[in-house]
């Protein structure tokens, strides 16, 4: 570390253009991080280990079919099954679309045994009370604070699905461990039921709960067999799996999402490139100095390479320092629309990622004109300029 | 916005009027961008990544919107359960249907009434690419329906027969979506159905739709109620009047909308990829100023004596400025059109994205218009006047004594 000194006096050489090269790289890492979060926030979702024992059951022709509520019943009696929920999401807006958060028409007395893992802290007696009220519902504490709820509220939710308005009285708030698991809320089956004539009986999903995750398998395996040849054939998928569905209806966003990075990185690599070779082709004479002094190649290439590292280190660091800002500001905005998104936020894997790529990047861009640089005859070094 | 025309407008203006009115000859600018071939060439190609990416993204956007856009024909209209917003959540009772079918607005053609009562349900397909199902929207139709589509041809095979479990499929979603190809035979709502003819939807919203015979299709489902009804009318002036009959008649309680303004709010679709493209576009475009204002730095920094030599030849300071700022303008839009050129391989590449309110996948392709490219090459533009600015006010705020010299 004896050149410390020496390569932050050249990295300080021209401090405009440093300022500058760290500011593009920045943003453009900034960039990366925040595409790369999205993914790697999405793929979260698909890979939840509290739904480890959860299976969702669907009709088997797509998610829109209803299945008969009855199918219900000898799930339950399964011996590994532990609770079984019918459940229909309802697509409630609350006064504007943009006020978007996930609402179910479920049966409320499973609510808290099937997602034992999401409502966690709850009183007995609010929860009681909104068993008895057939208007009520459950919902989870970031959510009623979002919007100012109180218990006693009452709130009026449109569907866009069904032609039906319940006007719901929140009887109990529950807490989670993690906040994108409060924004939920749950109300009676009945009211749906009794509301839409043609939703009588039927249900879109069934959520089951088996007691033991290895049994998982061997559970999707039977139900499906089981109504194979029934007018409503099942399509049984663990959550997990279930969640991957919806996932992969943006499969081509992935694949932009990568092509994009993929750019990025290749121009940044450039921008690194280009400056760098801007600061070796000036120390041309500066480097033939050196060379005759005795320093030799591999130092001088060291030093060069320090620079180009450092520089583009920097511009890393800064850059996720602006994607862990700016990801506070994507949260409020994209997770309107995008309800996956309301638990993003940049992960330290995708910040390592992010780390190793602007590494690679300043080893790469500095490699070639540090090498020019130092191959050039001392004779020509010293005579130019 | 406004704010930042009013600022670039009459600096644009200047500046043409000081290329027209100065004589710093814009060949001594180009020429001098060729006197550094590779920090030209990397500037411009990190500016035309840049422009490339934003127009890439935007042409998805507009590939979606072309596909709603297109769908609708003025002198139609759909007529919807009220706050359904799509068919797919829409119910229409038979009898309503009968009275809609009797209404004297609607045009007839040689072989019946143009108004076709529809159903949409939604099936999940094998995607192609091995990459699991995606849901893909199945239409049932009545004969008066495909006619009343005119943009849609029939490329192979035949139309369906009306009461058969026959199905015909778009061309673009052969590609992408397994068990299509004429003759092949699907199963859905426990009947098996057998493709007999493919259709071409001119990049409309049908190119993403199965069709059956509506009649057959409610069978299947065992459906009573239908999703919507398709109506022609004489023109679209007539749209609101029979709007308004609808309305007025208290036994149907329908909602009826142009047909084009129905699939114009459907590219609210598109809505992710815009903000995607605004919040990509946002970002890069800070960078790649940071990256040509580097460049063009470095570009007067060396060229310290040169400046000395225009001014002492009695180029003055404000032409100097002109000069420089044309300068860093040549080396974005050369980047520009760089990444127009690498963008156009994208035209026409089909993919497909979903439609969240349908929960169905949407098959277009990157659109690659003319606007979209010039706005690329403005946008490259914008990033020439942001980024050489400074640096061409700093070359002509150099001393003279100083430049002279040499630096």
């Amino acid at each position: 570390m004896r050149f410390l000194h020496l390569i932050l006096r050249s990295f300080l050489r021209s401090k405009r253009r440093t300022v500058l090269t760290i500011l593009s790289i920045a943003v453009s890492v900034a960039l990366v991080a925040i595409l790369q979060s999205v993914l790697a926030t999405l793929d979260g979702f698909a890979n939840n280990p509290d739904a480890s024992n959860r299976i969702v059951v669907r009709h088997k022709v797509s998610i829109t079919n209803m299945l008969p509520m009855r199918y219900e019943e000898w799930i339950r009696q399964q011996p590994e099954v532990d609770t079984v929920m019918g459940l229909q999401w309802f697509q409630g807006v609350y006064i504007d679309r943009r006020n978007f958060f996930p609402n179910f028409a479920s049966e409320a007395e499973y609510v808290t045994a099937i997602f034992k893992e999401e409502i966690v802290d709850y009183s007995d007696t609010q929860y009681r009370d909104f068993l008895r009220d057939r208007n009520g519902c459950i919902v989870g504490r970031a959510l009623a604070d979002k919007f100012g709820w109180k218990v006693g509220d009452v709130i009026a939710l449109q569907s866009e699905i069904f032609p039906l308005t319940v006007r719901l009285t929140v009887r109990c708030i529950f807490k989670s461990k993690r906040p994108s698991d409060e924004m939920g809320l749950h109300f009676h089956y009945k009211l749906l039921e009794e509301g839409v004539f043609y939703m009588k009986g039927r249900t879109g999903n069934f959520f089951v709960r088996v007691r033991h995750p290895d049994d998982v398998p061997k559970i999707i395996e039977r139900i499906d067999r089981h109504f194979r040849d029934a007018v409503e054939p099942t399509l049984s998928e663990t959550e997990n799996a279930f969640q991957l569905e919806f996932l992969k209806m943006m499969g081509n966003y992935t694949a932009i999402i990568q092509m994009i990075t993929g750019a990025v990185l290749v121009a940044i690599l450039i921008v690194t490139a280009n400056t760098m070779a801007m600061a070796i082709r000036e120390r041309t004479t500066e480097i033939a100095v050196f060379r005759a002094m005795g320093f030799r190649t591999g130092q001088l290439l060291f030093l060069l390479m320090g620079e180009g590292i450092l520089l583009s280190v920097l511009g890393g660091l800064f850059g996720l320092g602006l994607a862990w800002v700016m990801a506070g500001a994507i949260r409020n905005v994209a997770g309107t629309f995008l309800p996956y998104l309301q638990n993003f936020s940049i992960d330290p894997g995708t910040m390592a990622l992010c780390f190793q790529a602007t590494l690679g990047v300043g080893l790469l861009s500095t490699f070639i004109p540090a090498y020019r640089a130092t191959r050039r005859p001392i004779v020509d070094g010293l005579r130019s300029l | 916005m406004a704010l930042l025309y009013a600022i670039l407008v009459p600096y644009l203006a200047w500046l043409t009027w000081a290329a027209l009115r100065y004589p710093v000859p814009l060949s001594y600018n180009w020429r001098s961008l060729w006197q550094r071939k590779v920090s030209t060439c990397s500037t411009a190609g990190a500016i035309g990544v840049v422009v490339a990416i934003f127009v890439v993204v935007l042409s998805l956007d507009q590939g979606l919107s072309r596909a709603f856009v297109s769908s609708g024909r003025g002198d139609q209209a759909i007529v919807i359960r009220p706050n359904s917003r799509v068919e797919l959540s829409s119910t229409i009772e038979r009898d309503k249907m009968r009275i809609l079918k009797t209404s004297p607005l609607v045009v007839e053609d040689a072989t019946g009434p143009l108004i076709s009562s529809e159903c949409v349900v939604v099936r999940s397909l094998e995607k192609a690419d091995g990459d699991g199902t995606a849901n893909v929207s199945v239409r049932g139709l009545e004969p008066a329906g495909i006619r009343m589509r005119d943009q849609v041809r029939l490329v192979q095979g035949r139309w369906i027969t009306p009461g058969l479990n026959e199905m015909v499929v778009p061309r673009r979603m052969q590609g992408r979506f397994m068990g299509l190809g004429l003759g092949k035979k699907q199963t859905f709502g426990g009947r098996s159905w057998e493709v007999v003819g493919v259709f071409d939807g001119a990049g409309s919203a049908f190119d993403s739709e199965i069709w059956v015979d509506v009649v057959a299709l409610m069978q299947a489902y065992r459906r009573t109620m239908f999703s919507s009804a398709l109506v022609r009318l004489r023109s679209a002036e007539q749209v609101p009047g029979f709007a308004q009959m609808v309305d007025q008649d208290k036994r149907l309680k329908l909602e009826v909308r142009a047909e084009p303004d129905y699939y114009a709010d459907q590219t609210e679709a598109g809505q992710p990829i815009r903000i995607l493209g605004n919040l990509i576009t946002v970002i890069l475009t800070v960078g790649a100023i940071f990256a040509a204002m580097n460049t063009m730095y470095a570009s007067v920094a060396s060229r310290t004596q040169e400046i000395g030599t225009l001014r002492a030849l009695g180029f003055r300071q404000h032409e100097l400025m002109a000069s420089f700022q044309w300068e860093a303008l040549m080396l974005c839009g050369l980047g520009g059109v760089v990444g127009v050129i690498l963008s156009l391989g994208f035209n026409g590449i089909q993919t497909g994205a979903t439609n969240f309110q349908t929960f169905s996948d949407v098959s277009f392709a990157f659109l690659i218009t003319p606007a979209l490219m010039a706005k690329g090459l403005a946008f490259s533009l914008f990033m020439g006047l942001a980024g050489g600015g400074l640096p061409a006010w700093r070359a002509s705020r150099i001393p003279l004594t100083e430049a002279m010299k040499g630096g």
